[in-house]
């Protein structure tokens, strides 16, 4: 274990507590689990991070190094894997040349659900079961096909524009223009039921409860940065609904 | 009939979001149940408390109780359980309905919205806190037991 460069175990840290961050994990787990890796190969490691960036430092020497992070969408696959890795790390099960190679296997990877089960997912979040017995079963049921084209649009937005926030603002822009036109054509009985319902794949409720999560344990900055996070996107979301509100009355004289 | 009705779409929406989220495919089955009951849980409490607070920390503290059990007993990290199964208590229809009223000019009613928003986050946050705190006293003794039967 002597023969490690304290700079590659400090750059392997940061990456991991990077991809830690990006795809959805608290910020004291990536903390705990730099330090842990840190520990196992007897380099004592500080670190540090907030929403934006990871700070890892060694303590032997002055070694330190910053690495930048855009959070994005959660990949909770990416956080079980690289948990799993450093647990077995840790055991000494695994050398560090293989941690690292793996750890980068696990950054570049993009296994995932494919896009039909995607879709699935999304359309059972948007039967959600707080409207069970105050919206309509069909309401509930067109709902289920509204909270597809949603998703799917706002994907598609997300892989084709780095505009923060405008994906999530056009799936509402979506969600709204399509309930509307389902209300006036006399399907659906209420617009609102069934955009409320059809948005639970993309309104930001879970950063927002993680984020008081943080705020309660003491990390302020990051829970600020995901509060801040999740009141942008709402208000994204909000905006694209009424502007596709706007544009459904100037087109069908509702 | 509600509790049943509400049972299985817990375990869809859980599971539904567990899919978005690209969960570990071993994890879906036991985020959907965990999912299910803390929404019956919604469900009961609400019977009883018409406000806001009490059903979504009650449900919080299950999420959190067992949330943690399935962490140790399916080897994950907690959060994997936490996301999906929050995604049906979660405040974000609240937080869409306040910010469609500031957009439209309501200024009240937009600030009435993320009060309640405010309100439901930190209910289920601090039922967390509270699972949590239970769990670091109760799930050691069996972390240790289980890692001493599969030696």
């Amino acid at each position: 274990m002597d023969s490690l460069d304290e700079k590659d175990v400090v750059a392997l840290c940061g990456q991991v507590g990077a991809v830690l961050l990006e795809n959805g994990a608290e910020t004291s787990r990536v903390e705990n689990t730099v330090e842990y890796i840190g520990r196992a190969v007897n380099l004592p490691i500080i670190c540090h991070a907030t929403m934006t960036a990871v700070f890892v430092n060694s303590e032997k020497s002055a070694t330190t190094r910053i690495f930048k992070v855009r959070v994005g969408d959660f990949n909770l696959q990416k956080v079980d894997r690289i948990n799993t890795l450093s647990r077995e790390f840790s055991q000494h099960k695994m050398t560090f040349k293989e941690l690292k190679e793996s750890v980068t296997e696990v950054e570049y990877d993009t296994s995932d659900f494919n896009l039909f089960e995607k879709c699935l997912g999304a359309g059972l979040v948007s039967v959600a079961p707080m409207l069970l017995f105050k919206a309509t079963w069909f309401d509930l049921f067109l709902s289920f096909f509204v909270g597809i084209l949603g998703y799917l649009v706002a994907r598609v937005v997300g892989q084709h524009s780095k505009i923060p926030y405008i994906a999530v603002a056009m799936g509402g822009l979506s969600i709204s223009i399509l309930a509307h036109i389902l209300l006036d054509m006399g399907i659906a009985s209420s617009a609102n039921n069934i955009i409320i319902s059809a948005l639970m794949p993309l309104v930001p409720g879970v950063p927002m409860t993680n984020s008081l999560r943080e705020i309660i344990e003491k990390n302020t900055i990051s829970g600020l940065v995901r509060a801040t996070d999740a009141i942008m996107a709402g208000i994204s979301i909000g905006s694209g609904v009424v502007i596709g509100q706007i544009l459904i009355k100037a087109v069908l004289g509702g | 009939m509600q509790i049943l009705l509400g049972f299985i779409f817990g375990f869809l929406s859980s599971v539904g979001f567990g899919i978005v989220t690209n969960n570990p495919r071993r994890t879906l089955m036991p985020a959907g149940w965990i999912g299910a009951i803390a929404w019956v849980i919604y469900i009961v409490a609400g019977w009883y408390d018409h406000g806001v607070i009490m059903p979504n920390l009650l449900s919080a503290v299950v999420i959190g109780l067992l949330g943690n059990l399935a962490a140790i007993l399916v080897r994950a990290p907690v959060n994997i359980f936490y996301v999906p199964c929050l995604v049906s208590l979660v405040p974000g229809a609240i937080i869409y309905d306040s910010m469609k009223n500031f957009t439209l000019g309501y200024d009240n009613l937009a600030a009435h919205g993320l009060i309640k928003a405010l309100t439901v986050g930190l209910s289920l946050a601090i039922g967390f806190i509270i699972a949590e705190a239970i769990s670091n006293k109760i799930y050691p003794p069996l972390k240790k037991y289980l890692e001493q039967k599969n030696r």
